[in-house]
């Protein structure tokens, strides 16, 4: 998991470096040790070297990823209110079908709905990763981040307004959507280190 | 004046940071052993504080960037998983960088007593 992380974080040519001087002390340690304590070593090591290297990749290509971000953020407000016409146009479109089924119109205007922005989230971060070359990680963080604050605060707006506290609950699916932009980028991540041949001596 | 001047001038006159000082300052130790692992090693061992790998290469990179560090890939090794170590040296560049924060840190602590009676 720790080895994985690093990958997703470090930029290509570095990553290998890395992985392998983390491995290199953490077998003198665990013969010295124990495994028990080279693991947390590794693991603070790890958690220590992962906003490093995201400071790195963004610092290197800070145009590029700023950029992905701001246009991951203007899609979404172009997009966000399409997906609820569309919906509700489908459901228009079929008015006996849903006056039979019931449940399934509930399910589209409501539950179904969120899953069609969560996916919307999930396609607008696959456009940001690619587009930040090699720092698909920080890019869609930074944007899941934006659009996490954004909900916390408005969603306390909403609260504080109506009294409401059961609006709190949207704050699942609003988390979870920022949750599917950070899984495209590093979906992406990890399709480009695949795909990608490992860098010669 | 022109801008290639200005440039020359300012870089002249850029002096290293704290932690890019005792970076390039492990690498004049180590010499040709200088790779992630001893460079951290070896300023745990003389800072007595614990530095992350990547910090270290966070560092190093930018120490590149400037053009005070070179660096090159040494052989797969078994016991690193196959994956090889990245040597780094330094430069001209950085020698005249070290010695330029040196300097100005030795005008800047002479005559301060005070900085020996507290450790």
């Amino acid at each position: 998991m720790a080895v994985w992380l690093i990958s997703l974080f470090s930029l290509t040519n570095e990553a290998e470096s890395i992985q392998g001087d983390l491995l290199e002390e953490f077998s003198v340690l665990a013969a010295k040790s124990g495994a028990h304590s080279a693991r947390g070593w590794y693991w603070r090591q790890t958690i220590k070297t992962l906003p490093r290297l995201a400071g790195f990749g963004f610092r290197t290509a800070p145009w590029i990823t700023a950029a992905a971000v701001a246009g991951g953020y203007l899609l979404r407000k172009l997009v966000a209110p399409l997906v609820d016409t569309v919906t509700f146009a489908v459901i228009e479109r079929y008015p006996v079908l849903f006056e039979h089924h019931f449940r399934a119109y509930l399910f589209f205007a409501s539950t179904g709905l969120d899953i069609e922005h969560l996916i919307t989230f999930l396609l607008i971060g696959f456009i940001v990763a690619f587009v930040a070359r090699q720092r698909e990680m920080v890019a869609t963080i930074v944007l899941a981040l934006i659009w996490a604050a954004f909900a916390l605060s408005g969603s306390a707006y909403a609260v504080i307004r109506s009294g409401n506290d059961e609006l709190l609950w949207r704050l699942a699916w609003y988390i979870a959507d920022s949750f599917a932009i950070v899984v495209a980028g590093a979906i992406v991540r990890m399709h480009r280190l695949a795909v990608k041949p490992r860098p010669v001596a | 004046m022109n801008l290639f001047y200005i440039v020359e001038i300012m870089r002249e006159r850029d002096y290293l940071g704290e932690f890019e000082h005792i970076i390039v300052l492990a690498l004049l130790r180590l010499d040709d052993r200088a790779y992630g692992v001893t460079v951290r090693q070896e300023i745990e061992l003389r800072t007595d504080r614990e530095v992350s790998i990547g910090a270290v290469y966070a560092t190093l990179d930018r120490l590149e960037k400037k053009g005070y560090v070179t660096s090159h890939r040494g052989d797969p090794t078994p016991e690193r998983g196959g994956r090889s170590k990245r040597f780094f040296r330094i430069t001209a560049e950085g020698a005249k960088a070290v010695s330029r924060t040196h300097r100005a840190l030795q005008s800047m602590t002479e005559g301060l007593g005070f900085i020996r009676s507290h450790p």
